[in-house]
């Protein structure tokens, strides 16, 4: 495991990625992206970086799958019928805590 | 802030500021839980906040906790990572820059560009008109002060939180995750073509044993997100001219 000192190094560059990624376009692209492959790309990443980071991670994110599980199609449902990010973030945290305390007393 | 008084521009900074009091109070959950989990990876309160304050994203920082807990070491790998998570910016940028007042200073352009977000993007996107440079840092100052606040609440609290709370907040990062996919996926043919790519990647990467023996989780994320837009960009290249970006 890396030592904090060089963790600290670590978040220092990543700092310099996230400055670059955000400055870099703003202050020297005046056009738009003409490139429509590139453009679409872009667009794409997001939702793929997302997509790869949930799956299967979710899963192994609170103490039981049963209750990961509970919560990751909460999460799907909430969103689908348009609640708002931090409605579906906070319910499907309750979701998943009430899950558990009932999880708990069938043990 | 001497923009309030001029007829001109009639939205200054304090009105940005008000408007971004609501993505500021979304923050406060969202990095409550970052801060908890950099905490549990072993961090300091005060790394905790750096690393929260340096980055500002929870995404971001998410990849970075998970980077460290595998045990990477090498400070390029931090660097990619953070690179492929964030390119979009590069698209944000461009399209916002397109709606700035055409006397918006290089420092100021600089300062919102830091303090932009997914959120404040699509939030001003939504604005009619030229947006104002003390607009446009209004509104990125009180969702930083927010996101800052939350991770210091999170970076203290986390020894009190009983095991039950914690374990529960280990899902909200994720849910936050779906609340963004989801919508779009919906909306859009070509995303849902590009998550299910993404999905089935992630799936079958993570069930063959050799694969997850030679390769961090960091770089299954980097592959399939590539490789799925790669594909998505190539099978559904996006036809309009213009900045219609969606989030």
């Amino acid at each position: 495991m890396m030592s904090e000192q060089n963790f600290i190094y670590a978040i220092l560059a990543m700092c310099g990625v996230m400055i670059a990624v955000k400055v870099i376009p703003i202050l020297f692209c005046k056009g738009k992206i003409k490139n429509n492959f590139i453009k679409s790309f872009l667009e794409y990443v997001p939702f793929a970086v997302l997509t790869s980071m949930i799956i299967p991670e979710i899963f192994h994110s609170t103490s039981s799958v049963i209750s990961a599980t509970i919560g990751f199609i909460a999460a799907i449902i909430l969103a689908y019928v348009g609640q708002s990010l931090v409605v579906v973030a906070l319910s499907t945290t309750l979701i998943v805590f009430i899950a558990e305390q009932i999880m708990q007393w069938f043990r | 802030m001497e923009n309030c008084t001029s007829l001109a521009k009639p939205k200054g900074f304090m009105k940005g500021f008000k408007d971004g009091m609501p993505i500021a109070l979304g923050y406060i959950p969202i990095t409550i839980a970052c801060a908890i989990m950099a905490i549990k990876a072993g961090l300091s309160i005060g790394v905790s906040e750096l690393l929260g304050s340096a980055l500002y994203t929870s995404t971001g920082q998410k990849a970075a906790i998970d980077l460290l807990k595998g045990g990477e070491t090498s400070i390029i790998m931090y660097m990619i990572t953070l690179f492929v998570i964030n390119c979009r910016y590069v698209l944000f940028s461009i399209s916002i820059a397109q709606r700035f007042e055409k006397d918006m200073k290089p420092w100021q352009k600089i300062l919102f560009g830091i303090l932009n977000t997914d959120e404040i993007f699509g939030f001003a996107m939504k604005e009619k008109g030229a947006l104002s440079p003390s607009y446009l840092i209004g509104l990125g100052t009180s969702p930083y002060i927010g996101f800052f606040i939350g991770t210091t609440i999170g970076s203290l609290v986390t020894d009190l939180l009983p095991v039950s709370v914690s374990s529960a907040l280990g899902i909200i990062l994720f849910a936050m995750f779906i609340a963004i996919i989801v919508p779009a996926a919906k909306e859009s043919k070509s995303i849902r073509f590009v998550v299910f790519i993404a999905l089935v990647l992630s799936v079958v990467m993570e069930c063959i044993p050799a694969i997850k023996a030679y390769l961090d989780a960091s770089w299954i994320i980097i592959i399939c997100a590539i490789v799925s837009s790669l594909v998505g960009a190539w099978l559904f290249p996006i036809k309009e001219e213009g900045e219609d970006i969606v989030l």
